[in-house]
C-alpha cells in the first residue's frame, strides 16, 4: 500500500500532565530562571558592549551590596507583600479588585491626615492607635464601595475599582493643594519632621523593622484566615462557585462585603506603614503601582501567603537590581526592565511547563 | 464501489491525557454504507475516539485510514476534507443566525455569497433525506430537535460521507427519536456511512447494523445486531453479568410531606419558567418528574431548596418530628435549615452548584456542616471521618479523602455528593439527574441508595430522563412540558409512549 | 478547540519573545549612543581641562577625590526638566574631567523616602557631593544632610537651605525670571511686527500663557516674562491657565488651544511638555518656549526659549569642595554665571531687530542696569507697589516676613533662590481652575 500522508503531523503537540512531584516542580522552575538568566546574558552581549557578569553582578550588589540596600529590600518587599496579602482574599473569591493602588492612598491619605491635624495635640501613643483606626477605615470603605454595588447590583468589579482608583488620586491630590509646605509646592513634604509625631519608633535603630515585622505577623495571620477559618473557607466556596455556595446558604452578599471590607482594610493598611513607617509623606504616587504589581504576587503564588513572600521578594529584587543596574551603567532603565521582563517571562513560562508536555514529531511504525 | 474498503480504519488508536487513558489500542472499523454503534459505559472513551475522527484531538499513538488511506487530521477542516463531519452533544451553533445562515456559515467559496441559491441547495439536501426544517428561523427559537436537524443538515451540506453522531437521542423526545432514526436510515440508504454514539441498548437494537462495544477505553470487539441481544451487550459493555433489575417496595406509611400549590415562577429575563405546579410528595415514597430537558425541572427543585424567586404559591413542609407545618415560600437555603426541616438536594449541575471542584473530599463534605460551633475556625476532624465513611461505604475510588473532587471521575463525584446529602439524614430528598454520566454499577449503587432512603421514610423526588429508569424506579411521575404539569401517572401502570406524549403536550392538564 | 486555543497561546508567547527582541533592539541602539556619547567627552575632556583649571583659578584642582551623585526626579529620556540637568552633569564631566565612577546618577527617585534611600545610598558609595534636582527632593535630602555632616548636600529649586541652617545643605537656582524678560522682549517685538502688518490692533494684543502650577516659581516666571512684552509694547495684556501639572502634553495641549481660541495672539509656557508648542504650530500661533531649543517641532512658530544652564553650579560646589571651601547657603546664577541662557533665536519667525535688542537687554543685566520688577513699569490693582512682604521664610504660617520692594524694584531672588514673586498684577488674568 502507498504511503500517503496528505496531512503531516505537526512537530510539537503538547499535552495536559499530571500533577509532578514537588521537588521537580521546584527543578523546572529553577532551570526557567537560569535559561532566563543566560537568554539575557546573550542579549546583553548582542545589543550592548557591557560584560554580562558585571551586570548581573551589579543586580545583586543593588540588593545586597550594603545592609542599607538589603534593609530597602526587605522594606520594599514587605510593603509589596502587604498589598498582595491586602488582595488575596479578594482575588480568591475571584472578585476582580485592581483597586488596591486607590484603596492604599485613601489609607496613606488618612494616615496623613491625623499626622497632620492630631499630630500636636495628641499624644503619640494616642495618635498612633487612631492612625491605624483611621487608615483601616479609609481603605475598608474603598473597598467597600464597588463590593456593594458588586453584591446588589452586580456591577461589573473591575470596572468600578479601577475608576475607583481615579477618584483616590484626585482626592490626595485635592488634599495635597490643602497641605501642601511650602505653599504652591504641590507637594507635602516631610510630615512632622521636627516633632516626628506619628512617626512609628525605629525599633533597635532600624526605621523599618516595624514595617517588616507588622508584615511578617500578617502573612502567618493571612494563612491561616485562609486556610482554617470558616470566613477563609466561605471565600473559597464562593470564588469556586457561586451557586454552591447559595446552594449550601451562605449568604454571598455578606461574604462579598465582608471579604472586600477586609481586602480594604489591609490595603489601607499598606497605606499606613507607607506613610508613618517610611516615607512620612503623602503624595498622588504613594502606593507606587504597588496595587497592580501585588496582583501578579498574588496569582504567581496561587493565592497562598507563604509563597507569596517568595514571589513578591523576587518582584522587589529584580526592581531594585534594576535600578542599580540602570545607575552603574548609566543606561535608562529599559535595559534593566528587558531584563527582568525576560526573567519573568521565562518564570511565568515555567508554569506553562509544569501543566502541560510538549512531544515531538515521531515516526511511526511503518505499516506493511 | 469497492465493498472491500472500509470507510473509516482505526488501527491502535491510543490517547492520554495526563495519566488518565482515554483510548488504548483501539482497532475499529466503518464500513461504507453502515449504521455502526459505539457502545460503552460514559468515561469508556466513545467520544474521545471520535473526537480524534474528527480532528479535534489527535492520537498519540495509531493510525487512521480512510478508504484506504492513510489520514491525519488535524482540525474538523481535515475532517470535512475527508467527507467527515461529526454532530456533537453540544450544538455548535449561532443563536442569532437562521438555519440557512449557520448552514452555510464557514464555507469558502470563490465568488458573490448568494444565501437564495445556497438555501435551494439546502432544501434539496432536505427533501432527498426527509429533513423538516424553516431555513429562515432563528436558532435561539428552535426546540432542541430542530437545531440538532440543522447540525445534521450543516455536515450533509459540506459534503460528507461518514457521520458521527454523539448520543443525539439524549435530548430527544421518543417520538422525535423515531423521526431521527427515519432520516438516518434514508442516509444510509444513500449509501453514507454513519456512527452513532450511545448508551441506550434499545436503540442500538433498532437502528444499527453493526455495534462496536468499548469498554474501558479498549475496544472489545464489534457484533451484528441481529446476531447479538441486550443481554448479551450489556455483559461486553461491563465486563459482567449485570442485574437489570430495579428492587421496587410497595410505599410504607405514606403521609404528605411536601405539598405544593400553584408554583409560579420567571426566569430573569422575565419569561415565565414555572407555571401553576401543584402536587405533593409523600413520605416513603419516590416521585418521578419526567420531562424534556429545560421544562422547569431544575427551577422546580430549587425553588423547594429556596434558590428561586417565586411569584406566586405555597411550599408546605409537614415536620413529621413536631407536626407543624412550616411554608418554605421564599426562605433562604439558611432560613429553611434554622426552621429544622431536613431537605437534602442532589443538584443536576454537581460540580458547579452541589460541590466545589478544586475542593477536597473533605472540605466538599463540609460544605453542610462547616458552621457547626461557636469557633471562628475549621474543624476538620468529624468532616474527615464522614468523608472516609463515604468514601468506605459506597465504594468512592479515589487516591485519598484529600484528592479534589474534580480528579474524580463523574460516578466518584456523585457518589460523594449523594453520600454527603444522605448523612444528614433527609426527610426530603431531591435528587436531579444522579445517574447522568455514570456507568451502570455505579447507577445501580445511587438507585440502591435512594430506595433505602425510601424504605427508611424520606420522601424522594427524582428528576430523570430515562424513562426506563423511571418507570422502574419510582412509585409516581409527574411529567412537565414547558413548565406546566401535564400530568401524574402510576409509575407501575404507565406506558413510555403515555409519558412521551405527556413530555411534548403543550397547554397542560386543564386546557 | 482546546487543541488550537493551546497552539495559538504558542504562538502568542512566541511574539511575544520576538515581539521584546525587537523592541530591545531599539532602545538598546539609543542605548548605545547615548552611552557613546558619554564616552566620547569624557575622552576628550580629561587631557583638556587639568591646564584649563589651572590658569582658571591658578591653583592646580585636584579631583581625584571628588565623587558626585546625582538625583533626578526621572529618567533624563523621558523628562525635558531632568534632560536639562543631564546635559549639565554630562558637560561638567567633561570640562573637569571625571572618570565615569567619579559621577553617579539616580533617575527615577520619586519625591518620597526613596529620595533619602538613594542619597544615604549615595553616600554609602562614597560620594562628597549629593545634588537633587526636583523641588519634592527637600525634606529628604536635608533628613540625610542632618545624618551626613561630612558629605555636601546640594538641591536645585529648594528654599529652606537658608532657615534650616544647616550647614552642608544648599540650595541653588537661576535668575530664570531675567531670561523671561528678554524671551518676553522677543515676544513684545513680534507682536509689534504682527500690529503693523495689520494682522490685529494693539488693543487686541493679547497674549496665552500656559502654567504649570499657581506656584510662586510659575508666577514670578510669566510676570517677568510679560513685562518684557509690555517694555516693547506697551498695550499688551495676558491671559495664564494652569495645569496642575509639571508634564501633562494633554493638558497643556488643549490649554495652549483654549488661549489660542479665547483670542490669543502668542503662546508662551512654563511646564515641561512639547504639548503647547506643537497646538502652536498647528494654529500658526507663535510660541516661546522653556529649556530646550522648540524650533524643531515648531520651524513657523518657535521664536526662541530661555532656559537654566546648570552647569555653573555644579562646577562651582564641585571647586568649592576641592578647595575646602564653603558652598553658599543659597546660590543664585544669572547670566553673569552663565547660568541664564536664551537659545538660538529662530530669525524665520522673529520680528527684525530682536537678536539686537536681545544682546542689549541681557548686557543690561549683567551691567545691574536692568531690573525685571521696576515698579515703575506695572500697578497691582491700579497701583504701585511701594511695599510687599514677601514669604521668604518657608514656615507653616505662608505669611509675609520680608520687605522686598527696595530702591523702587521688587527685589526677587536677592532673599532666597527660589522665587517668591506672586503678585498678579494688571494686565494679566490668570484663572486658578480646580
Amino acid at each position: 500500500m502507498s504511503h500517503v500522508a496528505p496531512h503531516a503531523e505537526p512537530l510539537i503537540r503538547l499535552s495536559k500532565r499530571d500533577a509532578m512531584p514537588s521537588w521537580k516542580g521546584m527543578l523546572v522552575r529553577i532551570l526557567g530562571i537560569l535559561l532566563g538568566v543566560a537568554l539575557s546574558s546573550l542579549f546583553i552581549v548582542l545589543v550592548t558592549d557591557l560584560n554580562p557578569i558585571e551586570v548581573f553582578t551589579s543586580l545583586f550588589d543593588g540588593c545586597f551590596g550594603t545592609p542599607r540596600r538589603i534593609w530597602n529590600l526587605f522594606q520594599n518587599t514587605a510593603i509589596l507583600l502587604c498589598i498582595s496579602l491586602a488582595v488575596t482574599p479578594a482575588y480568591k473569591m475571584k472578585f476582580w479588585n485592581i483597586g488596591a493602588e486607590g484603596q492604599v492612598l485613601m489609607g496613606a491619605a488618612a494616615t496623613a491626615a491625623c499626622m497632620i491635624y492630631f499630630g500636636n495635640t495628641i499624644n503619640q501613643w494616642l495618635l498612633i492607635p487612631i492612625m491605624i483606626v483611621a487608615s483601616l477605615f479609609a481603605g475598608m470603605v474603598w473597598g467597600m464601595i464597588p463590593a456593594f454595588f458588586k453584591a446588589y447590583f452586580n456591577t461589573n468589579e473591575t470596572l468600578f475599582t479601577l475608576m475607583m482608583n481615579y477618584v483616590a488620586t484626585q482626592i490626595v491630590a485635592f488634599l495635597i493643594t490643602y497641605w501642601e509646605n511650602p505653599k504652591g509646592s504641590n507637594s507635602v513634604g516631610v510630615i512632622n519632621a521636627a516633632t516626628k509625631a506619628g512617626w512609628f519608633p525605629y525599633l533597635f535603630g532600624k526605621q523599618y523593622l516595624v514595617n517588616i515585622i507588622v508584615v511578617v505577623v500578617l502573612t502567618a495571620i493571612m494563612y491561616i484566615y485562609l486556610k482554617y477559618s470558616k470566613h477563609g473557607y466561605e471565600i473559597s466556596v464562593v470564588g469556586e462557585s457561586e451557586n454552591t455556595a447559595r446552594y449550601i446558604g451562605i449568604n454571598v452578599k455578606k461574604v462579598i462585603l465582608r471579604t472586600m471590607a477586609l481586602s480594604g482594610a489591609l490595603c489601607g493598611l499598606a497605606g499606613l506603614l507607607l506613610v508613618a513607617g517610611s516615607g512620612h509623606t503623602v503624595s498622588t504616587s504613594t502606593a507606587g503601582g504597588r496595587g497592580f504589581t501585588a496582583i501578579l504576587v498574588s496569582w504567581l503564588a496561587k493565592f497562598n501567603p507563604a509563597v507569596m513572600t517568595l514571589t513578591s521578594f523576587l518582584i522587589v529584587f529584580f526592581e531594585r537590581g534594576a535600578a542599580q543596574i540602570a545607575t552603574a551603567f548609566r543606561m535608562n532603565e529599559s535595559l534593566a526592565d528587558i531584563i527582568t521582563g525576560i526573567i519573568l517571562f521565562f518564570i511565568i513560562g515555567s508554569e506553562f511547563f509544569l501543566n502541560y508536555k510538549v512531544n515531538f514529531r515521531h515516526k511511526h511504525k511503518e505499516v506493511a | 464501489m469497492e465493498t472491500t474498503v472500509p470507510a473509516i480504519e482505526l488501527r491502535g488508536i491510543c490517547k492520554y491525557f495526563g495519566k488518565i487513558v482515554a483510548n488504548k489500542n483501539v482497532n475499529l472499523i466503518v464500513e461504507k454504507g453502515e449504521i455502526l454503534s459505539i457502545l460503552g459505559e460514559n468515561g469508556s472513551g466513545k467520544t474521545t475516539l471520535m473526537n480524534m475522527i474528527a480532528g479535534i484531538y489527535q492520537p498519540d499513538d495509531g493510525m487512521i485510514y480512510i478508504n484506504g488511506q492513510e489520514a491525519s487530521i488535524h482540525s474538523p477542516k481535515d475532517a470535512f476534507s475527508y467527507k467527515i463531519g461529526m454532530i456533537h452533544q453540544h450544538f455548535k451553533l449561532i443563536d442569532v443566525f437562521s438555519a440557512a445562515e449557520n448552514i452555510v456559515l464557514g464555507i469558502k467559496e470563490k465568488g458573490k455569497y448568494d444565501l437564495k441559491k445556497e438555501k435551494e441547495s439546502i432544501r434539496t439536501i432536505c427533501d432527498k433525506y426527509g429533513f423538516i426544517i424553516d431555513l429562515d428561523k432563528k436558532i435561539y427559537s428552535m426546540s432542541v430537535s430542530e437545531k440538532q436537524t440543522v447540525e445534521i443538515v450543516k455536515v450533509l451540506y459540506r459534503g460528507a460521507d461518514i457521520l458521527i453522531l454523539d448520543e443525539p437521542t439524549a435530548v430527544l423526545t421518543p417520538q422525535e427519536t423515531v423521526k431521527l432514526f427515519d432520516v438516518m436510515r434514508a442516509m444510509k440508504k444513500d449509501g453514507k456511512s454513519i456512527v452513532i454514539i450511545t448508551h441506550k441498548l434499545n436503540e442500538v437494537m433498532e437502528i444499527s447494523d453493526r455495534v462496536a462495544v468499548l469498554r474501558k477505553g479498549e475496544s472489545v470487539g464489534s457484533v451484528l445486531t441481529k446476531d447479538t441481544n441486550p443481554e448479551e451487550l450489556t455483559a461486553l459493555m461491563v465486563g459482567k453479568k449485570v442485574e437489570l433489575n430495579i428492587d421496587r417496595s410497595e410505599p410504607k406509611n405514606c403521609e404528605d410531606r411536601l405539598i405544593i400549590r400553584d408554583l409560579n415562577c420567571r426566569n430573569r429575563e422575565g419569561a415565565k419558567i414555572i407555571s401553576n405546579v401543584t402536587f405533593t410528595a409523600k413520605s416513603g415514597e419516590i416521585f418521578g418528574i419526567a420531562g424534556i430537558a429545560g421544562s422547569g425541572q431544575r427551577e422546580l427543585l430549587e425553588s423547594i431548596a429556596g434558590l428561586q424567586k417565586l411569584e406566586s404559591g405555597e411550599i408546605l413542609y409537614n415536620d413529621p418530628e413536631s407536626g407543624k407545618q412550616e411554608n418554605l415560600r421564599n426562605k433562604t437555603p439558611m432560613q429553611i435549615r434554622h426552621l429544622g426541616v431536613r431537605l437534602s438536594f442532589v443538584p443536576e449541575d454537581r460540580l458547579g452548584m452541589g460541590l466545589v471542584g478544586n475542593m477536597d473530599i473533605i472540605d466538599n463534605v463540609m460544605l453542610r456542616s462547616y458552621r457547626k460551633g461557636h469557633s471562628a475556625f475549621l474543624r476538620r476532624k468529624e468532616p474527615k471521618t464522614l468523608a472516609e465513611k463515604i468514601i468506605r461505604d459506597l465504594e468512592v475510588v479515589t487516591p485519598d479523602a484529600k484528592t479534589p473532587v474534580r480528579r474524580l471521575s463523574g460516578g466518584n463525584v456523585q457518589k460523594v455528593l449523594v453520600g454527603r446529602e444522605i448523612a444528614s439524614a433527609p426527610k426530603v430528598l431531591m435528587v436531579a439527574y444522579p445517574v447522568r454520566g455514570l456507568d451502570i454499577n455505579s447507577s445501580y449503587t445511587i438507585y440502591n441508595l435512594l430506595n433505602e432512603q425510601k424504605n427508611g421514610g424520606a420522601s424522594i423526588i427524582f428528576v430523570g430522563e430515562d424513562l426506563d429508569v423511571l418507570i422502574a424506579l419510582c412509585d409516581r411521575i409527574m411529567v412537565i412540558c414547558g413548565g406546566q404539569v401535564t400530568g401524574i401517572v402510576d409509575a407501575r401502570t404507565t406506558t413510555k409512549e403515555e409519558i412521551g406524549l405527556l413530555m411534548t403536550k403543550t397547554g397542560g392538564e386543564e386546557q | 478547540m482546546k487543541k488550537t486555543l493551546k497552539i495559538l497561546a504558542l504562538v502568542l508567547s512566541l511574539c511575544m519573545v520576538i515581539g521584546c527582541f525587537a523592541a530591545c533592539d531599539n532602545t538598546a541602539d539609543d542605548e548605545t549612543l547615548t552611552d557613546g556619547n558619554v564616552v566620547s567627552d569624557g575622552n576628550v575632556a580629561t587631557d583638556g581641562n587639568a591646564t584649563a583649571g589651572d590658569a582658571a583659578d591658578d591653583v592646580a584642582l585636584d579631583y581625584s577625590n571628588i565623587k558626585v551623585g546625582f538625583i533626578f526626579l526621572h529618567a533624563p529620556t523621558d523628562s525635558t526638566y531632568d534632560k536639562n540637568f543631564m546635559n549639565a552633569v554630562e558637560e561638567v564631566q567633561a570640562t573637569l574631567g571625571l572618570s565615569d565612577d567619579q559621577v553617579i546618577v539616580m533617575s527615577d527617585i520619586a519625591e518620597s523616602e526613596a529620595c533619602y534611600e538613594a542619597a544615604m545610598d549615595l553616600v554609602d558609595q562614597g560620594c562628597n557631593i549629593v545634588f537633587g534636582d526636583s523641588f519634592g527632593h527637600e525634606d529628604y535630602l536635608i533628613q540625610a544632610a542632618q545624618e551626613c555632616p561630612d558629605v555636601q548636600f546640594c538641591h536645585a529649586t529648594g528654599d529652606s537651605a537658608k532657615v534650616e541652617n544647616i550647614p552642608n545643605f544648599h540650595n541653588a537656582f537661576a535668575s530664570i525670571y531675567e531670561g523671561r524678560f528678554v524671551a518676553g522682549i522677543v515676544a513684545g517685538m513680534k507682536l509689534n511686527e504682527m500690529i503693523e502688518n495689520g494682522e490685529f490692533t494693539a488693543e487686541e494684543a493679547k497674549m496665552g500663557y500656559v502654567g504649570a502650577f499657581p506656584y510662586a516659581e510659575v508666577i514670578s516666571g510669566y510676570t517677568s516674562f510679560y513685562l518684557g512684552a509690555k517694555s516693547v509694547c506697551p498695550t499688551v495684556t495676558m491671559e495664564v491657565k494652569y495645569t496642575n501639572s509639571w508634564f501633562d502634553i494633554d493638558a497643556e495641549r488643549t490649554q495652549a488651544i483654549a488661549l489660542i481660541e479665547s483670542g490669543c495672539k502668542l503662546i508662551s509656557q512654563h511646564a515641561d511638555s512639547e504639548g503647547a508648542p506643537k497646538a502652536c504650530e498647528e494654529y500658526g500661533v507663535p510660541n516661546v518656549a522653556y529649556n530646550v531649543n522648540t524650533s524643531d517641532m515648531g520651524p513657523t512658530t518657535a521664536l526662541i526659549s530661555s532656559k537654566i544652564n546648570w552647569a555653573p553650579y555644579m562646577t562651582y560646589m564641585i571647586d568649592c569642595v576641592v578647595k575646602g571651601e564653603e558652598i553658599a547657603a543659597d546660590w543664585c546664577g544669572g547670566f553673569n554665571e552663565g547660568a541664564v541662557e536664551l537659545t538660538e533665536l529662530n530669525t524665520a519667525v522673529a520680528a527684525e531687530g530682536t537678536q539686537e535688542a536681545i544682546d542689549a537687554a541681557i548686557e543690561a543685566f549683567k551691567n545691574g542696569e536692568l531690573h525685571v520688577y521696576d515698579t515703575a513699569t506695572f500697578t497691582v490693582n491700579g497701583e504701585v507697589l511701594t511695599s510687599y512682604l514677601a514669604d521668604v521664610q518657608p514656615d507653616a504660617a505662608y505669611e509675609g516676613d520680608t520687605e522686598v520692594i527696595i530702591d523702587g524694584y521688587f527685589a526677587e531672588s536677592e532673599f532666597r533662590s527660589a522665587p517668591y514673586f506672586n503678585i498678579i498684577i494688571d494686565g494679566i488674568t490668570a484663572v486658578v481652575e480646580g
